[in-house]
């Protein structure tokens, strides 16, 4: 370009050049060069010159204002968002409250009928103990009460933004497998029912990840985890011991998760949530309603 | 020093006022920020060049935003806003920069 300039003087070119050589406005040289020859101009004071940079900084501080309070409008449709799904998730969890009263209600009902003939107390020994083991009644004692919980955050970078934000560290993120292992440790030291957030699992629960958020039986539940277990007296010991609290005790000093062992004389674990009537024979052929 | 408090105080009144920009006048908020931000940039400069002319400032303050908001105006009513308004940035920016340029080279002699 600058050779261009060179051969041929002010063309085309000369345009862009001296857009970019000549970024001082030529009419402060020019007027510079008035004031040296001719009378000075005062008409244009210092306060036009005030009030010109107050309107500049208006034209920015507005657009500020403008900018800040136009981006809100997705992170509010978020926040509805967020707020309609904590709305619906309280109405699911009232739900459930009342399914398992009326469940428990029925229990009842069951067991009077049942008992009511000599031949119907042993079936009803039988159905207390499957709703029991298959998590359709709730129930309560003594157990182990294990709280995984996620490495405490660390200041990294963003990786989209590049800002400082604090963020786990992958390798202490509690993952689905995790709590897959604390409940199978739990079931193999002799656990008779297992909640995980509050959630009881029956024979057909699972737990999975669903993005980066834990699902048990499809609600999500959040770190610390805390996986209640209801069991002998040998469960804590047997647990405590077992091959899955010493892994996950190194993982603990190792990546920084939290794994906390606390045994409790009373546990509460609500009924399971998902538990639809499946299968079922009839009575007399020795094969009582089987729930799962 | 007056002027840098006369700035901050435009930028303060600015923020606390929040007048609300009407939607009409939107498109324009962004290229008037650069124009504006254009004359500043100039003015220091030419104050450190010693060339500073209160009458060349305002003129040139006001002609800016007034020309750089026509010009956004007429794309929009020729269908080319977008490409006028990335025009009036880069000459604008690079007029900016260059003058920020002078500014650091006077002020930090380097």
């Amino acid at each position: 370009m600058s050779t261009h300039r060179a051969t041929s003087g002010p063309q085309p070119a000369g345009m862009i050049t001296a857009l970019l050589e000549q970024t001082l406005d030529p009419a402060y040289a020019e007027a510079a060069q008035r004031r040296d020859t001719g009378p000075a101009d005062h008409r244009w004071n210092a306060r036009a010159v005030l009030a010109a940079v107050v309107v500049a900084g208006l034209i920015l501080g507005v657009a500020y204002a403008d900018t800040r309070a136009a981006a809100p409008s997705s992170e509010r449709t978020r926040l509805a968002l967020v707020a309609e799904v904590q709305r619906e998730t309280a109405l699911g969890a009232d739900l459930q409250q009342r399914l398992e009263e009326l469940r428990a209600e029925v229990s009842l009902a069951l067991d009077d009928a049942l008992t009511a003939t000599r031949d119907g107390r042993a079936q009803a020994e039988r159905v207390s103990t499957l709703e029991y083991a298959s998590g359709v009644l709730a129930v309560s004692g003594p157990g182990l009460r294990v709280t995984v919980s996620d490495a405490p955050p660390e200041e990294t970078l963003d990786p989209v933004t590049g800002e400082p934000i604090d963020a786990v560290p992958e390798a202490g993120l509690v993952l689905d497998i995790d709590l897959q292992a604390v409940v199978n440790g739990l079931w193999a030291a002799g656990a008779e029912a297992i909640a995980v957030g509050g959630q009881r699992l029956s024979s057909t629960t699972s737990i999975r990840t669903a993005g980066e958020a834990i699902l048990v039986d499809f609600r999500p539940v959040t770190s610390p985890y805390v996986v209640e277990a209801i069991g002998g007296e040998q469960l804590v010991s047997r647990f405590a011991g077992s091959d899955t609290a010493a892994r996950y005790d190194a993982y603990r000093q190792l990546y920084g998760i939290g794994f906390d062992l606390v045994s409790a004389d009373t546990l509460d674990l609500p009924a399971a949530a998902d538990t639809d009537l499946r299968f079922a024979g009839p009575v007399a052929r020795e094969q009582p309603g089987e729930t799962k | 020093m007056i002027p840098a408090f006369a700035l901050l105080i435009g930028v303060i009144l600015g923020l606390v006022l929040d007048p609300t920009v009407p939607l009409w006048l939107q498109p324009y908020l962004p290229i008037a920020v650069v124009a504006a931000l254009d004359a500043v940039f100039g003015g220091v400069r030419a104050w450190l060049d010693g060339l500073f002319d209160a009458k060349v400032f305002v003129v040139s303050f006001v002609s800016n935003v007034l020309v750089a908001a026509l010009i956004v105006f007429l794309g929009d009513k020729l269908g080319v806003g977008g490409q006028l308004s990335t025009a009036v940035v880069v000459v604008l920016g690079i007029r900016i920069f260059g003058n920020a340029a002078a500014i650091r080279r006077h002020v930090f002699r380097a």
